[in-house]
């Protein structure tokens, strides 16, 4: 009931949200109210805000279960569940936020076969790939819970995930208030930013499971009193930016700080309304924060704003509510109810375990030391190569990715040969096939996931490797030839072509590729046979007037000396075609 | 799935391709709104408007004559720069009309003007000029993520239009505010002329600011190459828009590392400032006062 009430309540708000999205990506940033100062609005907000969310789910469920502190198997499934509805929200907004939506794939360090590279010093490269690899490795995470209890396998791989998740929470939010710290603006500088965000991340998550478990109707105190320890964490932070900037928001500081102190009271905290109203305002608070923290002087909020606040509050209820119905038989499974442990499978701590010799470690090494070997094989790759001939990518700037790089390879290591057992074992594939709807549901899954990795690699290798045409500057040319007065016109002829239409033509008329490849369609080849049917006049116009990508070199050149071109590509072009005959 | 399924899913497909392909015709002429171009008097009002919305003087600071650049693959033979004279400068603004017309720059929506946001490569703060310094430490470039922000060896921080994905980054780094966003498309929302061919009109959601003029050196690079192949060049004879326009001859374009410079001449013997902000990023156009 209260699950058909909350996807309602999602749906109303992410219908009208939709329009505001679909508005704001047709009329792009300029749809929202933004900053003259920062440039940047409400997704960045709203991205940090539900990425802080996400971090927190993964926390709750994998620190707790790393450091031993036990957590019901519900609790812990919807915390995590939590983290992967929330990634995907957050996932959204730096999209939007783009101007250029469809040039994103520009922002992937991938060496592609343009040749091109993403900026490895920029935060904004860092961010992305470091929370590409948190959702990956998360939702690894989350399926490995979801079937722990059909195989023992898998339940042993918990602990040993956890602790690989453990730092990359911390790891991928120190990353993300990197966006803000490496800056010029003075609001946003500050050693302290990491450590700030990641509190402000595991208190709003904290407040977030919290608003969820009194939707399923039960209360976990450990949650709650972590809730409130946070409360007291966030005001130092904010006390020590009012003591270093003179910055102070009393709404947040009531709405993030004050009013949880509600909590204090019993009848307030015996309430489940009470339970909800104290963690929605620490939502707001926190929301509020962030908000103001990527503006700082925007004084107005727009239609489109609040349009997109109840898209992202709207597209996580909904997600999660579906998610929470179609899962409710492996989350449910165990009859075991919220806040109760199952003291079975809980993992015995061990409590005097010599240096080295725990059982997590000994699982982890192996994966761990091929994750480092691959990761400093990487940073030293990025390093001695830098994409832009006048950038120097110093270790700082590759550091970033080291250890989501380590995570990612480590959990792929330890996952290869679980997953191997359980794809051989006979029983489990009756499991996991045991209904035909099932089965079409996975080849609709592999299809997809053929598509969309043939997309990529498609969109990563349009038209193949190609090479830079022969660069020759015109200091190539033998200075005896320059003296010689037989042939000057020609010679001017072919300078002007190095000079002005090698950039994109190549020296040998066939293409600086690498160049065009990237920005503009590769146009057609000067071979003789065209050169020929197109005729001398049109190409001089062409060359003059322009056309298409090719600009205009009217007032640059004479007419004279576009004649002279034209005769110097009719002197490329056979070279082109006597090399394709033999 | 049997043939009826089949059928149906056939001809569904069927029927979204042919809608998608049909998208001109039923939706294009409702959206494509007739194209309007704004008169030259446009920009003259505004270019008055922007002088009378000026901005308050930088803090400036002293600095050393600029000298080569540090980062790797710098020609040490080039490096582009003005000087922009305090004493000759009367704030006239010829210099922001002249960018205009050179760069093709659009006028800025109506909300926005009155808010004193323009697109103009060259702003009055305090009765002089300031632009893009082109710092050769510039903090724009390195928090790019697609690397469209990007530093020529000669000097100029350059744009890469076609590489810019919008992120705004570097507009939120940069100290001065010298960057511009392109949050309405200029050609479609008729805000912009093409005064000058050789200059592309920027689309919407790219970064733009003052690129020093690269198309007016690369010309005469590639003149001089086709011209007198075998020797080196250094940008001899070139000129910004700005500095053209300029009545009282204040801003003065040139090479730093080019003795012969008119530039290195006029600024040898006169005392070089900075605005704070960006004094420590090494910035290549800097301003004239006093003589020492």
């Amino acid at each position: 009931m209260i699950f058909r009430i909350l996807l309602y309540a999602g749906l109303a708000l992410l219908l009208p949200g939709l329009c505001a999205l679909g508005y704001s990506l047709w009329e792009g940033p300029a749809a929202w109210t933004t900053d003259a100062r920062t440039f940047w609005g409400v997704p960045v907000s709203l991205f940090v805000f539900w990425i802080g969310i996400a971090h927190a789910g993964t926390l709750i469920s994998a620190i707790l279960l790393a450091l031993g502190v036990r957590l019901d198997r519900r609790t812990s499934l919807l915390a995590e569940l939590t983290t992967l509805c929330a990634l995907v929200v957050a996932a959204i907004f730096p999209l939007m936020h783009l101007g250029v939506v469809e040039n994103f794939y520009m922002v992937i360090p991938f060496a592609d076969a343009r040749g091109s590279f993403a900026n490895l010093r920029s935060p904004l490269v860092w961010d992305f790939c470091c929370i590409a690899v948190y959702a990956l490795l998360s939702l690894v995470y989350f399926s490995i819970h979801l079937f722990s209890e059909r195989f023992q396998v898998l339940e042993d791989l918990r602990r040993p995930m956890a602790w690989l998740l453990f730092p990359l929470v911390l790891w991928v939010h120190t990353v993300v208030s990197l966006d803000f710290a490496v800056t010029f603006v003075p609001q946003w500088q500050g050693a302290f930013f990491p450590l700030y965000f990641i509190a402000g991340a595991i208190y709003s998550g904290l407040a977030m499971v919290n608003v969820l478990l009194v939707a399923e109707g039960c209360r976990v105190r450990l949650l709650e009193k972590l809730m409130m320890a946070f409360s007291f964490l966030m005001l130092l932070f904010w006390g020590w930016i009012f003591a270093l900037k003179g910055e102070w928001n009393f709404s947040v500081f009531a709405f993030g700080a004050l009013l949880p102190q509600l909590w204090w009271i019993s009848p307030v905290r015996e309430s489940p309304l009470g339970r909800l109203a104290v963690s929605f305002s620490v939502l707001f608070g926190l929301w509020l924060e962030r908000f103001f923290l990527v503006s700082p002087s925007v004084g107005s909020f727009g239609k489109i704003d609040a349009g997109l606040v109840a898209f992202s509050v709207g597209l996580f209820t909904t997600l999660l509510v579906l998610l929470r119905i179609k899962l409710r038989k492996p989350i449910e499974g165990n009859e075991l109810l919220f806040g109760e442990l199952d003291e079975k499978s809980a993992p015995v701590v061990e409590h005097h375990t010599e240096p080295l010799t725990s059982r997590e470690f000994i699982v982890l090494r192996f994966p761990l030391l091929v994750g480092v070997l691959v990761a400093l094989v990487y940073t030293l790759w990025a390093v001695s190569r830098p994409a832009f001939d006048t950038v120097s990518v110093v270790l700082p700037n590759v550091a970033p990715l080291f250890y989501p790089i380590v995570a990612l390879v480590a959990a792929v290591v330890l996952c290869v040969r679980p997953f191997w057992k359980i794809a051989t074992d006979k029983s489990a594939a009756d499991l996991v096939s045991n209904s035909k709807t099932h089965s079409l549901a996975w080849k609709i899954v592999a299809v997809f996931s053929f598509a969309a990795v043939g997309f990529l690699a498609g969109m990563f290798y349009a038209g193949g490797a190609s090479e830079n045409a022969i660069r020759q500057s015109s200091a190539d040319i033998p200075s005896e030839v320059i003296t010689d007065a037989t042939v000057p016109d020609s010679l001017h002829a072919r300078a002007v072509w190095n000079a002005r239409c090698s950039g994109c033509h190549g020296t040998d008329g066939k293409f600086n590729e690498k160049f065009i490849r990237e920005f503009y369609p590769v146009p057609q080849k000067l071979t003789a046979a065209r050169l020929d049917s197109l005729g001398e006049d049109s190409l001089v116009h062409v060359i003059l007037n322009g056309r298409a990508n090719m600009n205009p070199y009217e007032g640059r050149l004479t007419e004279s000396e576009a004649r002279a071109l034209v005769r110097y590509m009719h002197s490329l072009a056979p070279a082109d075609t006597m090399e394709v005959a033999p | 799935m049997d043939r009826r399924e089949f059928l149906k899913l056939f001809s569904v497909t069927v029927a979204g391709f042919a809608l998608f392909g049909c998208r001109e015709g039923v939706f294009g002429p409702s959206v494509k709104a007739a194209k309007k171009t704004p008169a030259f008097a446009d920009f003259e009002n505004e270019v008055r408007l922007a002088l009378s919305k000026m901005k308050p003087a930088m803090e400036l600071v002293r600095i050393p004559m600029p000298s080569a650049l540090k980062t790797p693959g710098a020609s040490t033979e080039n490096r582009f720069g003005m000087a922009i004279d305090l004493d000759a400068c009367d704030g006239c603004g010829k210099c922001v009309l002249a960018c205009i017309q050179e760069n093709n720059i659009p006028l800025s929506g109506r909300a926005q003007a009155a808010r004193g946001q323009f697109m103009h490569w060259i702003e009055m703060c305090g009765g002089v000029p300031a632009m893009c310094f082109h710092c050769g430490d510039a903090p724009c470039e390195k928090v790019c993520p697609t690397g469209a922000a990007n530093h020529t060896p000669d000097g100029v921080s350059a744009m890469m239009y076609k590489r810019c994905t919008g992120s705004r980054f570097c507009g939120a780094n940069c100290p001065v505010g010298a960057r511009k966003f392109n949050f309405e498309d200029p050609v479609d929302s008729g805000r912009s002329l093409q005064f000058n061919s050789d200059v592309p009109v920027r689309t919407k959601g790219v970064m733009e600011k003052c690129s020093l003029c690269l198309q007016r050196l690369q010309d005469d690079r590639h003149d001089f190459k086709a011209l007198h192949p075998g020797e080196h060049w250094r940008g001899r004879g070139v000129t910004t828009a700005c500095a053209a326009a300029c009545p009282k001859n204040a801003i003065i374009f040139g090479n730093w590392l080019d003795e012969k410079s008119l530039l290195v001449l006029a600024a040898k013997d006169r005392v070089l400032y900075a605005p704070k902000a960006v004094a420590s990023l090494d910035p290549s156009i800097v301003y004239m006062g006093e003589r020492r």
